[in-house]
């Protein structure tokens, strides 16, 4: 056998897609050549369990330890890992649950994943000193339409249904009293991170929208044209130079551009 | 730091998240017991923050040395430049004494079983690896160390015992060893040899430097599980591999049930006392 069709057949055991490797190798004198490639075998689905385990803390917490391991390692069969850091083995695991039977059923799971999934991309995102307020404040009024912003490099955003934000908490300090599993929402979670510390906060689907533009390049011109889309016209612009305050005062952004930047030069 | 300085970094240990604390702001007789660092290189592939900032913190005040686990070295997937290219500039950043993995195989087809997987040691693996080391070497622009992996299999096509395969690597590649002696005793136990002839055909010259370890013994086999002090068999090891290849750098794992630095100080305290002893010894009988 070569080496290719060796490590083939190894890798298949462990994936328990084929026994063939129980003839290919051998044991000791005291234990069988499938009692020693079980220990393979196991470290193989227990390490990527445990991972999954630390890396979503959430999900973890709300299906509980025995629920949680049948769910990673129907996850781990479907979605071997194909990235060198094991730390990237969770990357596809909210869209499983939104897609694979019974997950997909109840919506807390995808939600719970997603923003646990957030919080661990934010822990060591690349670093980015925020704008603030003072680089709002300095664009000359005849530019504000064309501001663009640059958004911080931690920053990931995502809608939910089910407040998980509130939840997560609770759950990680096996706070007193059952969940609503009923509960809905409508919002949208956004978690970044400033120096060390991560951070996360819930925005309405409105403010989502609109950061959303802006993240795919629309100028705070455009920002304001949508929200007058979706509230009195009247109160729009003051509703969009509040959306974009708050931006800038939490830390999200990491750039303020505008057409006169340029020409200031 | 040169590649011959590697061997007389002296005793070191694996940098852990947990311990930060303590080598950053603890008793400066705990840092001072420890003269470098082992990392994870894959730990700190990473982009940014508390990671990256901690690295370099740490940097500033030890040498390191880059330890990964994911250069699949043995594998017959494609070299994942990707990966190699993260690790170069990993390198640059840390400037360490020496890069090291291990004589194994992570995964094919694309994926990653993220465990060290052992390979048939036959003439065409060891061309293989030898053809893949070189590679890398050029890549990196600098030698790397490799470890010998514990295994619990051997595979019925074997024709060359671990040992000569090893050396066989160094001697054709002019890589360095990083022999781990916890890893010799595993699979000496796991595969019915004597752990001291893997010691006696280590060549001397080639080796970087020395892993010691916890493990976990379930009485028919052994399992490599960096989460116990070491034991009296891995010491008495330890001291023969001394007397036989002389002072080299030297550090302990611990990668589960992780106690506070000043344990694992204590530990390699008595590293340094086991390699003194040895040498010593080892004077004398000359």
């Amino acid at each position: 056998m070569d080496l290719l069709r060796a490590e083939q057949v190894f890798q298949d055991g462990l994936l328990g897609r084929s026994q063939d490797i129980l003839g290919t190798v051998r044991g000791n004198k005291r234990e069988s050549a499938e009692t020693m490639f079980g220990v393979y075998r196991n470290a193989y689905w227990a390490r990527l369990a445990e991972v999954l385990g630390n890396d979503f803390p959430g999900l973890k917490a709300l299906l509980g330890d025995p629920a949680f391991d049948r769910m990673a390692r129907a996850y781990i069969a479907k979605h071997p890992s194909q990235h060198p850091s094991i730390r990237w083995a969770g990357r596809k695991l909210a869209e499983f649950l939104a897609a694979e039977a019974p997950y997909r059923d109840d919506p807390w799971f995808a939600d719970m994943a997603r923003f646990d999934w957030a919080l661990a991309f934010a822990f060591d995102a690349p670093d980015a000193t925020a704008a603030g307020l003072a680089d709002l404040v300095g664009v000359p009024p005849e530019f504000w339409g064309s501001v663009r912003l640059r958004f911080h490099p931690t920053l990931d955003v995502f809608p939910v249904s089910t407040p998980v934000d509130e939840a997560r908490p609770r759950l990680l300090e096996n706070a007193e009293g059952a969940l609503d599993r009923a509960a809905r929402c409508e919002r949208a979670i956004m978690a970044w991170r400033i120096d060390y510390d991560v951070k996360f906060r819930t925005i309405d689907l409105l403010e989502h929208a609109a950061l959303q533009a802006m993240q795919g390049g629309a100028t705070f011109g455009d920002m304001c044209e949508l929200v007058a889309q979706e509230i009195d016209p009247d109160q729009a612009p003051l509703r969009a130079a509040q959306i974009l305050q708050g931006w800038l005062e939490w830390g999200i952004v990491a750039e303020v551009e505008h057409d006169g930047l340029g020409s200031a030069a | 730091m040169t590649e011959r300085a590697v061997s007389s970094l002296g005793f070191g240990l694996g940098l852990r998240p947990q311990h930060y604390p303590a080598i950053l702001d603890g008793p400066a007789e705990v840092a001072r017991a420890i003269d470098w660092f082992e990392i994870l290189s894959e730990n700190y592939m990473v982009d940014g923050g508390r990671p990256i900032a901690k690295l370099m913190a740490v940097r500033e005040r030890y040498p390191m040395v880059m330890h990964g686990v994911s250069l699949s070295i043995g594998s017959t997937d494609p070299l994942n430049m990707d990966y190699l290219t993260r690790l170069k500039a990993l390198a640059v950043r840390v400037e360490p004494a020496i890069i090291s993995d291990h004589l194994c195989w992570t995964g094919v087809a694309g994926l990653n079983m993220h465990d060290l997987l052992p390979l048939p040691l036959t003439e065409e693996a060891l061309s293989h690896v030898v053809e893949r080391v070189d590679k890398v070497q050029s890549f990196l622009g600098r030698p790397i160390a490799l470890e010998n992996a514990s295994t619990y299999v051997t595979f019925a096509q074997d024709a060359i015992p671990e040992w000569e395969f090893l050396r066989a690597i160094a001697q054709r590649t002019g890589c360095r060893l990083l022999l781990d002696v916890n890893n010799v005793y595993v699979s000496a136990f796991n595969h019915d040899f004597q752990a001291t002839d893997y010691i006696d055909a280590i060549p001397r010259e080639s080796v970087a430097y020395i892993h010691l370890a916890g493990h976990e013994n379930n009485k028919t086999y052994i399992i490599d599980t960096h989460d116990h002090p070491v034991v009296d068999g891995v010491w008495d090891l330890y001291a023969y591999a001394v007397r036989r290849l002389g002072p080299i750098a030297t550090m302990i794992e611990r990668d589960d049930k992780i106690p506070p630095l000043e344990e694992l100080t204590r530990e390699l305290a008595r590293a340094r006392k086991v390699a003194d002893e040895a040498l010593n010894r080892a004077v004398q009988v000359a």
